[in-house]
């Protein structure tokens, strides 16, 4: 099997099979760049830990066909070179913080020395430097995850797979992570990040694949999986929020249009949200005093923009809305289970 | 090798911080230092400086080198080491897998690169390291008790230290497959004990079938010697004196009717034995493994009770003494037949045994999905 060098982890094929029946990975294709961080999102029961873990070599995979590192999947010594915080680690209770680093670091086959080194280094860089010496039994869930990410990084990975990094964590230990994620990628590093928090992933990760049901079903950069879901937002003053949409609908002589094809994310559209096509067919939609432009083309929301204005309504303001990750990842997830729906 | 030693200091420190090591370790302290409160002498035993008239322990019928090498084999290893010391090892270790497999702990140590074949040896030899720890300081301050009070410098005694890890080696397998099977500390634990509880009985029903074979071979050993002489007596009779012939030959019928009896009653025992000793050969042989010290240490006429001129001997035929069998004798053969088993079939099997439930353990362990 050929390896593109500059990816960190190119899947092919995983699948895994529980017990014959339950099926968590149903073939997963995913490449995640070197030095990126990357995101794996999903609904629960998704596959997120499951694929991770096969990575790992915690869950061993009914079928895989890829590369970590260059290595097949699953190759012991590739683990060298990597690094894992899983999701809820725990650590023997009568370690120190600093012992607990260490000894994972041991078994990561890094030098005494420098393990040593490094587990003050890290225990600084994650704020523990107070309580290396103290029990991990008296450690709160937000100070263990900490630890938990100290020792992922004791071998000085190439490839950092986080699961889940920030659960437990407070408002500045999350920031603080998340900056050390950002040092991380320029240092080179490649993060996959398994997370929930989709704020935060939108704000740090580069790339991200949406996985449900086993499957990928979206992947690639921010801007690429938000791009065809950019709309144009046109805010009307001085209407009657109750009228002001049957008025836009009148001024911009729309045709009504099946409701897949609106611009905004299923949960806002209401029975009182208005959908149509403008004659050029671009879709529009009307949810109250605000009027939305299915296009990331400025120039077709000029048309509207025309219109509305010809028809002496008064525009408060215009602009383009990029659809975030949480709208995206809900669309995504929510198309998925109405797919599903139809098919049975 | 640097992960191999770093999961054994692991488990040195998992041991160290549980209370129930530093108890194990103060309670074989005391134990073990305790045999030097026990004294033999011309007149007895000796108990803090008391005077115990004990005729049949006294100097006259054993060495003090004898008598604590005994004090040792029968007291401190048969009880301490291989059951109580045992017991707390167990209930210390039987956790080991289970925790090491539960969610969250497992991922840690999985996600670095060490095959799971060998951080399962690794944690197995390390949960060996309390039993290790606790026969090391036991035969230790024993070789000083012996050394000091019983005059003899007592090096064999270090074999304890294998041969107690081996034993408790058996039963720590079986609670490992148990752990790994079950991932439940009590259920292994529980399982474990059950396991060596059926083990103790099939020990004792094999050394009840022992005594009662050593006893039958030496009754019938005697009836066929009483047969012999009655014959030889009868062929002498029969020319001189017909009252006498006509008295003895019921009595010699007598006794060949019963020597049928007690051969067809050994023949049934000897089958029953033999499919038991069939069944621990499959077995770990824990109580066998215990008495190697000794057979070491105690050659068998240091044994007490071994006194050659003890066996009586039937006086005449048709003694009446024929169906007696002196404790000596008995013992002196029971002995025989125990150490008559080779190191091999004690040793062998059950490292056999320990290998086919660690290679299912690490089977399961090395396939499992965590």
């Amino acid at each position: 099997m050929t390896s593109d060098s500059s990816l960190a982890v190119d899947l092919h094929h995983v699948a895994k099979t529980y017990r014959g029946k339950v099926h968590a990975l149903r073939g997963v294709r995913m490449q995640v760049r070197r030095g990126e961080i990357f995101g794996l999102l999903g609904p629960n029961g998704a596959g997120k830990s499951t694929l991770v873990k096969i990575m790992m070599t915690i869950v061993r995979p009914t079928r895989a066909e890829g590369t970590v590192l260059a290595r097949p999947i699953a190759h012991t010594a590739t683990l060298a070179r990597t690094g894992y915080l899983p999701e809820n680690g725990r650590f023997p209770r009568y370690l120190t913080a600093r012992q607990a680093v260490e000894h994972y670091g041991a078994l990561a086959k890094v030098p005494r020395r420098m393990r040593k080194r490094r587990a003050n280094e890290l225990l600084d860089t994650v704020g523990m430097t107070q309580w290396s010496d103290k029990r991990i039994a008296a450690f709160s869930k937000g100070m263990v995850q900490r630890i938990a990410l100290a020792q992922a990084l004791v071998n000085d990975p190439e490839l950092i797979l986080l699961d889940e990094p920030t659960d437990g964590v407070d408002p500045v230990g999350r920031r603080g992570i998340r900056d050390l994620l950002g040092h991380l990628r320029q240092a080179g590093k490649t993060v996959f990040l398994n997370s929930h928090m989709l704020g935060e992933v939108e704000m740090i990760c580069d790339r991200v694949a949406i996985l449900v049901e086993g499957l990928v079903v979206r992947q690639g950069s921010m801007e690429e999986l938000t791009a065809e879901r950019t709309y144009y937002e046109i805010e009307l003053h001085g209407l009657d929020p109750d009228k002001a949409a049957r008025t836009a609908w009148t001024a911009l002589g729309c045709e009504p249009m099946a409701s897949s094809e609106t611009p905004s994310q299923p949960e806002a559209a209401t029975p009182e949200v208005l959908r149509g096509r403008l004659s050029d067919g671009c879709g529009v939609e009307m949810d109250g005093d605000r009027v939305r432009v299915a296009s990331p083309d400025p120039a077709k929301a000029q048309v509207a923009l025309d219109r509305l204005r010809a028809a002496g309504l008064v525009i408060r303001s215009f602009k383009p809305v990029r659809q975030s990750l949480e709208d995206l990842f809900i669309e995504t997830v929510s198309s998925n289970n109405r797919v599903k729906g139809g098919a049975r | 090798m640097s992960q191999t030693l770093t999961i054994l200091n692991d488990g040195l420190r998992r041991l160290r911080a549980r209370k129930i090591f530093w108890l194990a370790m103060v309670l074989t302290i005391l134990v073990a230092a305790s045999q030097a409160t026990v004294g033999i002498n011309e007149q007895g035993l000796t108990f803090l400086g008391y005077q115990l008239d004990t005729p049949m322990l006294s100097t006259a019928q054993m060495s003090p080198e004898a008598f604590y090498k005994l004090m040792f084999t029968n007291v401190g290893l048969s009880v301490w080491l291989s059951w109580i010391a045992t017991i707390l090892a167990l209930i210390s270790t039987a956790g080991i897998f289970p925790d090491l497999m539960a969610g969250g702990t497992i991922d840690l140590v999985l996600a670095k690169p060490i095959g799971r074949l060998r951080l399962m040896l690794t944690e197995y030899v390390g949960g060996l390291l309390f039993v290790t720890l606790q026969v090391a300081v036991f035969t230790g301050i024993s070789i000083l008790i012996i050394g000091i009070r019983g005059g003899a410098w007592e090096p064999g005694l270090l074999l304890a230290i294998p041969i107690v890890v081996a034993f408790f080696s058996f039963l720590f397998c079986v609670c490992v497959g148990l752990g790994v099977l079950t991932r439940s500390t009590v259920a292994a634990l529980l399982l474990t004990i059950g396991f060596w509880f059926g083990l103790y009985v099939l020990n004792s029903v094999d050394s009840v079938l022992i005594n009662l074979r050593a006893e039958g071979d030496i009754l019938i050993e005697r009836r066929e010697r009483a047969i012999a002489d009655m014959e030889s007596a009868l062929e002498q009779t029969a020319q001189t004196d017909t009252d006498g012939e006509s008295r003895m030959r019921p009595r010699l019928e007598n006794h060949r009717r019963e020597l049928t009896r007690q051969r067809d009653q050994q023949a049934t025992i000897e089958r029953i034995h033999k499919g038991i000793v069939t069944a621990k050969t499959f077995l770990p042989k824990t109580g066998e493994t215990i008495d190697l010290l000794e057979r070491v240490l105690v050659s068998t006429a240091e044994l007490p009770g071994f006194d050659e001129d003890d066996f009586s001997e039937p006086q005449a035929p048709g003694d009446h003494s024929i169906g007696y069998v002196p404790q000596s004798q008995l013992q002196q053969r029971v002995v025989a037949m125990t150490r008559a088993r080779s190191v091999w079939w004690i040793l062998g099997t059950s490292l056999a045994f320990e290998v086919v439930v660690l290679g299912g353990a690490a089977w399961i362990f090395c396939r499992r999905d965590f």
